[in-house]
């Protein structure tokens, strides 16, 4: 059963909402949803770009101005 | 696992319950009619005033829109094998050698005193040793000089300690660069480079080692990539 699961980074700058996304992928499951909530607008460039290389699937999501959630699905 | 240990919280999931967002569009109108406001008020202030103003806001909306980022440029290859913003900046490098070439020859051709030289800093250990702890710096207060600018412009309020101490210590810096510069600075050489391989070979020079270091990034993050 996957699951989903949600990274509070509001309010950390670059590269910590990266970081934090690598470590709690890390212990995710294969199938399982990874939500992270950023309000950094680098982070939004970088995190995404990662995610995508390794091959996970990304979705974001401006939740409110300047705050986005970004679903990556773990693959 | 504790949520400590794994920096997962269970903040639920603003998505859910989508809030509807402001309509931006009159802030913006009204934003854009005092930029040309105040830049026509600049015209008649002094000379080349409105310029620097318009140019100054245009580099903020690139900066920001783009998220261009000499942080990110160094940081990101060791970090996530990600060198797409480091060739961005070698490219604007290589823009910039191009144009600054082309205007100081345009002064030295018609025999007129080349502006900006005395931004050829001379070149010694000081320059290497400043570097390094600004690499430091940088990368822990998540932006250089104008990305810190640009993310407190933005409403990024963590930044905004960066941009306190960065006022600080440029305060600090330009009090004391007088001794700085009697004592380590001032006997380093000074190299421009069209003095010594004529203005061509100058140009040629700078943009040989951005096309090396262009190169060294794109095999740096494609091998990255493979490996992941």
């Amino acid at each position: 059963m996957a699951k989903e699961v949600t990274l509070d980074c509001m309010g950390e700058a670059c590269p910590v909402p990266l970081i934090k996304t690598e470590k709690a992928l890390e212990k995710l499951e294969k199938g399982d949803v990874l939500v992270v909530q950023i309000d950094h607008s680098c982070a939004m460039k970088n995190v995404p770009e990662w995610a995508r290389k390794q091959g996970h699937n990304v979705e974001i999501e401006e939740v409110d101005d300047g705050e986005w959630e970004l679903f990556i699905e773990k693959v | 696992m504790s949520a400590e240990t794994t920096g997962i919280t269970s903040r639920p999931s603003q998505a859910r319950r989508k809030k509807k967002k402001k309509n931006q569009l009159p802030v913006a109108f009204a934003l854009l009619l005092a930029v040309v406001g105040v830049a026509i008020w600049l015209t008649f202030v002094g000379d080349n005033l409105a310029l620097f103003w318009i140019t100054g806001i245009a580099f903020g909306i690139i900066l920001q829109r783009s998220r261009f980022c000499f942080t990110a440029c160094l940081r990101d290859p060791y970090l996530t094998g990600s060198t797409s913003v480091t060739k961005a900046v070698l490219i604007a490098f290589a823009v910039t050698s191009i144009g600054f070439t082309a205007i100081k020859y345009g002064f030295a051709a018609q025999g007129l005193p080349i502006p900006g030289q005395s931004y050829v800093a001379p070149i010694s250990a000081a320059t290497a040793i400043g570097a390094f702890m600004f690499g430091i710096g940088m990368v822990i207060a998540g932006g250089c000089a104008s990305g810190t600018l640009m993310r407190v412009g933005e409403g990024f309020w963590m930044q905004a300690l960066a941009l306190f101490f960065f006022v600080v210590g440029s305060l600090l810096g330009a009090h004391n660069y007088g001794w700085w510069e009697r004592n380590f600075i001032v006997s380093a050489p000074r190299i421009f480079l069209p003095d010594v391989f004529g203005w061509l070979g100058g140009l040629l020079c700078n943009l040989a080692i951005i096309a090396v270091v262009y190169w060294i990034a794109h095999k740096w993050g494609k091998r990255k990539t493979q490996e992941l």
